[in-house]
């Protein structure tokens, strides 16, 4: 197929004529041509969020949209999130270092359908491309007529700030962006009220992910029915999907939305590493339920994966082969969401730190039988006991874990 | 009242009222061999648990032989080990009192990132508070942060709520140590340790009051 | 136990009779302990017929302890990981502790092995305060004096002129570790003097404390302490199963058990040092406890089949005012505060019947009489008397809140207020006075093996005072660990194994003693936990 996001020639970096000749603005001016049209034109692409929550992206920007903007603090914002530290994603990245300008593109026709004036692009400091990238882009874009455009449909001069991020997971959770944004550690907080109501100082503000907003001026420029074709089955546009862990050729793959996982593994991955026999797949977060062998055939976009009781995520995909431990993974994981949970909340801090330590204890074989219920224990204690998803995330890979590989947890306690 | 229902690591409990959750485990037939000390007076902060109620979204940290049974109590138990020591210190060797306020920084650099998420004041059992420990003892006031830490029962609980791995407990316990290995000094000791080093002190080991008062009728048994 | 008067009957007598009068005890004292204390009750003894000891009698449960066989075949520890160390620490507890500390600063590679966790142990739990003749109005040979007569004449006084010359600079000592005392009102923390209270049977103000939870911050300052030391291992979650002895008879070190992991860990030293507390899981005589839950008498009983002898084994403490209702809270104890502060006894009839501050074994033996005769307070099938906290209240008010904070505490969790209704209470098994017989340096009588804390005796004779348990594990934890690390230099073992088990199988079988019956417990009889069973996982 022909890739989107990620086509040669738009690969660019801070050229913003470079990006205008091969077609970037076109959907901008679009956007400005028919504003009213775009919150449609969106949800008829049926475009989602591609952060992980695979929310439908037009619905945020409604609820924005219909918010008064807030004079105190600053109007209304837009936080393009490229935050991006989950263990095996890395697309952010790639779009952010490679094409910057279909990402600020996609915020800034966000801006004209919500009429916002601030775009925070919102940056892992720890990807210096991107962080480069990104501010040469800013600087680029600043002095363009187009922007002005879009101040002038605004009503007020539209600012696109660069803030760098804590670099922290956490900082991912929209309530944690904002709050970083604003300058302070990145706490997520209790939603209600959510960011489309009182976010960056008080003001509302839409947060989308940098993929989700990559794929915006592409649908303004062609339309929703071209993007809707990309996908495969029911399932619209492309993906791309991180693919890391035991096989031959890993990497970003831009696929039809809907590619199956044997496709994407066998096919595109080259298939597992050294003949390996494939085990099961950790995506998304990676907190998401684990597929397994039976799962091959399961097409990777949203309703599937959720069909299947599994999600999307962020699309990354780590694949584990034979020979590979569920167990140690899932402890390396959970000691990831451990060392990474931002402090408030002690079912979310000592809680993963519990279950981490039960893990390592049992993979180390001083574990026994007893560990086993401890740990489904706080599967059922553990969802939904934190300002934010991160707990879950944690409870979510373990209880898969857990369940689809008991016999490896059994087996470590049994000959411990 | 009637029997509560709940869950402790996994498994089913009734627990009478009244009773503690330690007590409930036991008494459910449950072995017993870890998170267990004082049982019950609340002292040795082994017995750390998360509980989360029904109906509460976040879920809250105490001592199993302090929180009582109740329907629908979801619970698990946390095991510290304090046999590790990320903050190592030789009290003795801290120099006197103007160079050891100094190394406080040196000893627990994290002090000063403190973050502010306030879990450690959550995870405390005693209802400290550590967070505001932490920050007096990164600025030097010393004596003012080791007041803050008298109820500390060393559980630990604060260590492992610490996303910046400040190690609150062992904080509180230098500066609490430092106060009183530094400043106190009583008289009617240092007096009385005088005298015993100049041999002003014998001990009469046949002194009349050495002795039985009678022929001692007990010994008649 | 008999029935008493009914709870609402009895606090109506109460109510009319507060403040009652006090009343002198209508018995000899000699025939209240007698009749009435748990120690002499006949039947509830038997007499100890293998061992060092044999001939002499202690409380039934604990001869059969004694007198059991080891949890370990020689089979057992073949392949076991091993340890080495100049000197072994077994407990983790306030001797333990600090036995390590000044064993690991006189150079000694110390290795630490705790049951439960460092630290977890009566230590902590101690409230009251720790005896130190500092006041000019004091001395040590008051000191020594009062402990003499408090223990009924029955100590030894070598250990008992140690103990008390020892005091002073066992203060200074954990005020150096860090540990803070209370300074009499209005003084200052340079030059200043300490607060100190009378503990019962004392001639002069000599009870140190700080607050009412002295142990806690004794344990706090020493814990860390031996935590930041470096030359000292630490293993939690690893009691002694046994200990190894030499070809010589000496002790070379025990076998530990890794509860983690259900195995046998071999640890050897040259020197061991016995720190494991007393016994009051044991229940004896059916009584509730004070204790934490890991007082199991292992250390009697390891040090006993190895061939130390022990000394006024059958004599323990009971405290007298352990909680009687409500039952989740049976045995915990209400400081001896409240009594020394002026809260008084009360029977079922409203009737104060003995002096509350005599020593605690007279108070308990008179407790125990009014609930054996009848006069007791009954409540949901648990009798015991009342402690007439809300004449105190109006006596002194404001003392509850000012005072007696963990009292009150406790009162709380009972779900009462102490101002308005009187605590019931009943004696609470306490201390072991007696223990593994000691010299002045810490050492028992089997070479190698050293001891300190409650597992000794000596100290205490009959009764122990209030406040010297904590003085006690400090100085002899010191002087313990001294001794160690000076033995460990001279002597090591050699030919190290199990080999007195079969000379204490031998003894056993000549008996006709049941072999069957295994010991040390390590866990109270309610722990749901068995050694064998849990040792087989690890196999």
């Amino acid at each position: 197929m022909n890739a989107v996001l990620t086509a040669p020639e738009i690969q660019v970096v801070a050229d913003l004529p470079g990006w205008l000749a091969v077609g970037g603005g076109e959907g901008l001016k679009n956007a400005l041509a028919d504003p009213d049209a775009i919150v449609p034109t969106i949800e008829a692409a049926g475009l989602r969020g591609l952060g992980g929550a695979g929310f439908p992206t037009h619905r945020k920007w409604a609820a924005v949209a219909a918010q008064p903007p807030n004079p105190e603090g600053g109007g209304k914002w837009i936080v393009c999130n490229g935050n991006e530290d989950e263990p095996g994603t890395f697309k952010d990245r790639f779009l952010l270092s490679r094409t910057p300008h279909q990402v600020i593109e996609g915020a800034l026709i966000a801006a004209v359908a919500v009429r916002a004036n601030h775009i925070a692009l919102y940056v892992n400091p720890r990807e210096d491309q991107s962080v480069v990238a990104l501010r040469l882009s800013a600087i680029a874009w600043a002095a363009h007529p187009l922007l002005d455009q879009v101040a002038e449909l605004v009503g007020s001069p539209v600012e696109l700030h660069v803030c760098e991020s804590s670099g922290l997971y956490v900082g991912g959770e929209e309530t944690a962006a904002v709050a970083n944004v604003m300058g302070g550690f990145p706490f997520p907080s209790l939603k209600p009220p959510y960011p489309a109501e009182r976010g960056v100082h008080g003001a509302p503000t839409l947060l989308n992910n940098v993929e989700t907003l990559a794929h915006v001026p592409h649908i303004l420029r062609h339309g929703a029915h071209w993007y809707r074709e990309l996908g495969l089955g029911n399932a619209v546009g492309t993906k791309l999907y991180s693919l890391s862990g035991d096989v031959l050729r890993p990497g970003l793959h831009e696929l039809p939305m809907g590619t199956s996982l044997r496709e994407l593994v066998f096919g595109y991955g080259g298939g597992m590493l050294a003949g390996k026999g494939f085990k099961a797949v950790f995506t998304g977060g990676p907190s998401n339920t684990l597929l397994t062998d039976r799962d091959l055939d399961i097409a990777l976009d949203f309703d599937s994966l959720a069909a299947r009781g599994s999600r999307l995520g962020t699309g990354a995909m780590i694949v584990v082969g034979e020979g590979t431990s569920i167990l140690r993974k899932t402890a390396e994981y959970v000691a990831f969401f451990a060392a990474n949970s931002c402090g408030q909340c002690p079912s979310c801090k000592i809680g993963t730190h519990q279950v981490s330590r039960l893990l390592e204890r049992i993979d180390a074989g001083a574990g026994r039988p007893a560990d086993l219920e401890a740990l489904e224990n706080f599967t059922r204690l553990l969802p939904g006991s934190g300002r934010c998803g991160l707990v879950d995330g944690a409870a979510t890979v373990l209880a898969s874990s857990l369940a689809t590989f008991r016999s490896e947890y059994e087996q470590a306690v049994r000959h411990g | 009242m009637a029997t509560a229902r709940l869950v402790i690591d996994g498994h089913p409990i009734e627990g009478e009222p009244g009773t503690s959750l330690l007590q409930a485990w036991v008494a459910a037939g449950l072995p017993l061999t870890e998170n267990v000390g004082c049982m019950g007076q609340g002292v040795c902060g082994a017995c750390r648990v998360l509980v989360r109620r029904p109906g509460e979204r976040l879920a809250q940290t105490g001592l199993a032989c302090e929180t009582l049974v109740e329907d629908g109590l979801q619970v698990a138990f946390i095991n510290l080990s304090r046999g590790s020591r990320p903050h190592p210190y030789d009290l003795h060797a801290l120099g006197d009192s103007w160079d050891a306020i100094a190394r406080i920084d040196e000893l627990f650099p994290e002090a000063e990132r403190c973050r502010h998420c306030g879990g450690c004041d959550s995870a405390c059992p005693k209802g400290i508070q550590v967070q505001q420990m932490v920050n007096l003892a990164a600025v030097g006031q010393t004596y003012a942060a080791a007041e803050l830490f008298d109820d500390c029962v060393q559980c630990n609980l604060c260590v492992a709520a610490c996303p910046e791995h400040i190690d609150p407990a062992h904080l509180g316990q230098l500066v609490r140590r430092m106060t009183a290995a530094m400043t106190l000094r009583p008289s009617d000791l240092i007096m009385r340790l005088h005298e015993l080093e100049a041999g002003e002190q014998p001990i009469d080991l046949d002194a009349p009051g050495a002795r039985p008062p009678a022929p001692d009728a007990e010994d008649a048994r | 136990m008999s029935t008493g008067i009914g709870f609402d009957q009895a606090l109506t007598a109460w109510r009319e009779a507060a403040p009652a009068d006090s009343r002198q005890l209508d018995l000899p004292v000699k025939e209240l302990l007698d009749r009435f204390h748990p120690d002499r009750k006949r039947g509830a003894r038997s007499k100890l017929v293998i061992g060092p000891n044999a001939g002499e009698a202690c409380p039934s449960a604990l001869t059969r302890l004694l007198q059991s066989d080891s949890l370990l075949q020689d089979v057992d520890i073949a392949g076991a990981p091993t340890l080495e160390a100049d000197v072994l620490v077994i407990g983790g507890g306030g001797a333990g502790c600090i036995a390590a500390l000044t064993a690991a600063r006189a150079g000694a590679r110390v290795l630490v092995a705790t049951k439960l966790g460092l630290g977890d142990s009566n230590t902590v739990m101690a409230e009251g305060g720790i005896q130190a003749a500092v006041g000019a109005d004091d001395s040590l040979q008051r000191h020594f004096e009062d402990t003499l007569r408090a223990g009924h004449f029955k100590a030894d006084k070598e250990l008992v002129a140690a103990l008390v010359s020892g005091g002073p600079s066992a203060i200074r000592w954990l005020i150096r570790e860090g540990m803070n005392f209370d300074l009499a009102e209005g003084s200052q923390r340079m030059g200043g003097t300490l607060l100190r209270k009378t503990p019962g049977g004392a001639s002069a103000a000599r009870l140190l404390s700080y607050r009412d939870f002295t142990g806690l911050e004794l344990m706090r300052a020493v814990r860390e302490g031996t935590l930041m030391q470096s030359n000292i291992t630490i293993l939690e979650r690893h009691p002694a199963l046994e200990l190894l002895s030499d070809d010589r008879g000496r002790c070379a070190g025990a076998v530990l058990h890794d509860l983690a992991r259900g195995r046998a860990v071999v640890a050897r030293s040259a020197v061991t040092v016995l720190t494991t507390g007393g016994s009051g899981r044991l229940h004896l005589a059916g009584f509730p406890t004070s204790n934490h839950y890991g007082a199991t008498a292992d250390g009697l009983v390891l040090a006993y089949r190895l061939g130390a002898r022990l000394r006024d084994v059958g004599s323990f403490q009971y405290h007298p005012t352990g909680i009687a209702w409500p039952g989740p809270l049976e045995g915990q104890l209400v400081s001896e505060a409240a009594r020394s502060s002026g809260a008084v006894l009360v029977n079922g009839l409203g009737q104060r019947f003995v002096d509350e501050l005599q020593p605690r074994d007279i108070v308990a033996s008179a407790i125990l009489r009014e609930i054996a005769e009848g006069r007791g307070v009954a409540r949901d099938g648990k009798v015991g008397v009342f402690l007439d906290t809300p004449s105190l209240e109006r006596a002194k008010p404001g003392i509850l809140a000012r005072e007696l904070v963990t009292l009150r505490n406790l009162a709380r969790r009972a779900g009462f207020d102490p101002a308005e209704e009187p605590f019931m209470i009943r004696p609470t098994l306490h201390y072991q006075n007696g223990g593994v017989e000691i010299n002045a340096a810490g050492h028992t009588t089997v070479p190698g093996l050293l001891a300190a804390g409650e597992v000794t005796g000596g100290l205490h004779g009959r009764n122990r005072m209030m406040g010297n348990a904590l003085l006690e594990l400090v100085v002899f934890g010191r002087l313990a660990g001294a001794s160690a690390a000076a033995d460990a230099r001279r002597e090591r073992p050699r030919n190290v194994g199990l080999t007195h088990l079969a000379d204490w199988r031998r003894a056993m079988e000549s008996q006709r003693l049941p072999l069957d019956r295994k010991a040390p417990l390590l866990f109270p009889s309610y722990s749901n936990f068995d050694p064998v069973r849990d040792r087989r996982r690890g196999a």
